[in-house]
């Protein structure tokens, strides 16, 4: 078995750690077990030993205790001889008779003694005194003497405990007797003792046996238990971890799955199946997203081309009309996004008549382009053909609703302007209002009464309005992208911002005039982004 | 922006809070549907502060699809700028608007 992971040596200290306490328990229950049944056992003989003792005192030997009548030393030294052989065959220490000479239970008389012939102590002569009890006897003296029903009373005595050497005997088991008299009174206590020598040997042993056949099952429980999570838990974790670190830094599929090695049904086996499947939709993401990353690109090129396309349909050579003295005119167009909604267009009717055209179609990119253009060649079309802006807008208007199923329209001011008297025919279709400035005075929107935007209804009629420019006098047309430009704040630059801007660049020539807007815009907007296409149309009339 | 429907029987009246512009008018869009079986449609713009060209495209179709199936819609509690955009893009005309 290799300890090869953190994993293996942090489960199995946990195993061994967990029988080990397992261990101890066992074998301390069983060594308290164990004791309490030898200690019984110990009681039961030193009792019987006690009863066979007992049947050899004769009544009438405690009476008349007289250590100088020869009749009575005969009856003791039966007694005693008796007694001898009991111990010597019984395996008990100590048998012995002893009467209580006071009140408390410290001093005692010694009727009479005999010690086991192997035992290396020595007794107490008869008739000596014995003055201090120890402590440890005295409650079982006081039962045997105050407890009418007391049968015997059993001191068991550890060396350890008791702490000294006042007995130099080792561990070991009384058991008291009352000798009563035909009264009941007591008259002596008749004790016997035994050594529990073999209670310790015995106990030893079993401890030792104890710890060494759990130990042993434990190591091999512990080998075969290692050996199992190896298999089972260990071996394929590190192939999951493995092959997750292999996918992580590759991002290949691997040449053998992991349901191949790792099988069975359970979280282990779920897990490979698991890291399996995640592996495959992890590529079949990326190799999709690299495809639509692919498409996306491309269609950004694409669009890039039809930017650059929709841009050329817009007239952006200036000066336009470098023959015409009578007028100056720049352009503009910023797209919001790549492609746009709005337009501009000029374009010569015939030798006296300008038309001017700027728009606006709702919504943006690629739908409102391609209504933008449809709609830019439509109101060229029909203008070249001749008609006032109302006309040429209430054709265009049936024409662009035909099939319009997106909904889309388009708001359009259209001007045609007579070059020679400098009078301009205009129809405003929901565009904003132009700005005009008179040669001697300053930007001014110039209100007439609107119609309907270009395509919200068939069979529209347009109104038409006349105003006329003097020489010196400019107009300006504009998106909603001017008028509408937002800042961070929310708030909308608006036609009152816009005409004073104007004024602060009345006198710049036309070049000049719409980048000066165009920068009044940016910084009104500031760092919050452009939501709408900026475009701007502005001619200066020099006279006929 | 915020879009509050709330329909009684065939009279189905649409709150709208905040801006109608690019990026709120597609949801306008889809919220309103193919108003089917609507017959009076109320929009309260007594929230709404801006109406772009984009957001009128959507009232545009939704008058057309309430003209198309018999039904009416009215525009309501508009506040002064968007009545004035109502009324530059001539939009005044189309819709119906209500004070």
């Amino acid at each position: 078995m290799r300890f090869r992971s953190k994993l293996t040596v942090q489960i199995l200290t946990g195993v061994v750690v967990a029988f080990a306490v397992l261990c101890g328990l066992v074998s301390y229950i069983g060594y308290c077990e164990f004791t309490e049944a030898l200690e019984d056992q110990y009681e039961a003989r030193a009792y019987s030993t006690a009863r066979t003792a007992e049947t050899f005192i004769t009544p009438g030997f405690l009476s008349s205790v007289d250590l100088l009548s020869p009749e009575w030393r005969a009856k003791y030294d039966r007694i005693r001889g008796e007694w001898q052989r009991l111990a010597n065959t019984q395996g008990a220490t100590f048998i012995y008779l002893y009467r209580k000479l006071d009140r408390g239970y410290e001093r005692f008389s010694v009727v009479m003694s005999v010690m086991n012939s192997s035992a290396p102590y020595t007794v107490f002569a008869s008739g000596s005194v014995l003055d201090n009890m120890p402590e440890i006897y005295q409650p079982a003296y006081k039962k045997i003497y105050e407890d009418e029903d007391a049968d015997r009373a059993v001191v068991t005595v550890y060396r350890e405990e008791f702490g000294s050497d006042e007995f130099k005997s080792g561990d070991h088991i009384t058991v008291l007797l009352p000798i009563r008299d035909a009264q009941g009174g007591v008259r002596a206590v008749l004790g016997v003792e035994r050594q529990m020598q073999e209670l310790q040997n015995v106990r030893r042993t079993y401890v030792r046996d104890v710890l060494l056949t759990t130990a042993t099952l434990l190591l091999v429980a512990l080998l075969l238990y290692g050996w199992y999570l190896n298999r089972r838990l260990l071996n394929p974790i590190e192939k999951i971890a493995s092959e997750a670190l292999r996918f992580a830094r590759e991002n290949t599929h691997p040449s053998v799955p992991l349901r191949q090695s790792i099988t069975g049904s359970d979280e282990i086996g779920q897990l490979a199946r698991t890291i399996d499947q995640m592996e495959i939709d992890i590529r079949d993401y990326i190799e999709d997203l690299t495809r639509i990353t692919r498409e996306k690109e491309q269609i950004q090129a694409e669009l890039n081309v039809a930017t650059q396309i929709q841009a050329d349909m817009l007239p952006r050579k200036f000066p336009p009309f470098p023959e015409r003295k009578e007028f100056a005119l720049y352009a503009t167009m910023t797209p919001a996004k790549e492609v746009g909604g709005d337009f501009y267009d000029f374009f010569l009717i015939d030798d006296d008549h300008l038309a001017l055209v700027i728009a606006d179609v709702s919504g943006k990119g690629v739908p409102a382009a391609l209504f933008m253009v449809i709609a830019k060649t439509l109101i060229k079309n029909r203008a070249a053909m001749g008609g006032s802006p109302a006309e040429i807008l209430g054709t265009v208007n049936n024409q662009l609703c035909d099939g319009n199923e997106a909904g889309l329209f388009v708001t359009v001011w259209l001007g045609i302007l007579e070059i020679s008297t400098g009078k301009i025919a205009a129809a405003n279709a929901g565009h904003e209002y132009p700005a005009v400035k008179r040669a001697d005075g300053v930007w001014n929107l110039m209100k007439a009464k609107h119609s309907p935007a270009v395509a919200v209804r068939e069979g529209l009629a347009f109104r038409e309005s006349e105003f006329e420019l003097r020489p010196g006098d400019s107009l300006y047309l504009y998106t909603d992208g001017v008028a509408e430009a937002t800042n961070a704040e929310n708030e909308l630059y608006g036609t009152a911002r816009m005409i004073e801007a104007l004024n602060r660049h009345a006198d710049e020539p036309v070049e000049q005039l719409l980048p000066s807007m165009k920068s009044e815009v940016d910084a009104f907007v500031g760092e919050a982004p452009q939501f709408d296409d900026i475009t701007m149309v502005t001619l200066r009339y020099f006279g006929g | 922006m915020k879009i509050d429907k709330t329909q009684k029987g065939a009279e189905l009246t649409v709150a709208l809070e905040g801006r109608l512009d690019t990026v709120t008018a597609p949801e306008l869009e889809a919220s309103l549907g193919e108003l089917a079986g609507v017959t009076k449609l109320i929009i309260d713009m007594a929230k709404l502060v801006y109406v772009s060209s984009a957001g009128l495209r959507v009232l545009l179709a939704a008058q057309k699809k309430m003209d198309g199936n018999g039904g009416s819609m009215t525009v309501r509690n508009a506040n002064e700028e968007i009545k004035e955009i109502f009324e530059v893009t001539g939009f005044d005309e189309i819709l119906t608007i209500e004070a």
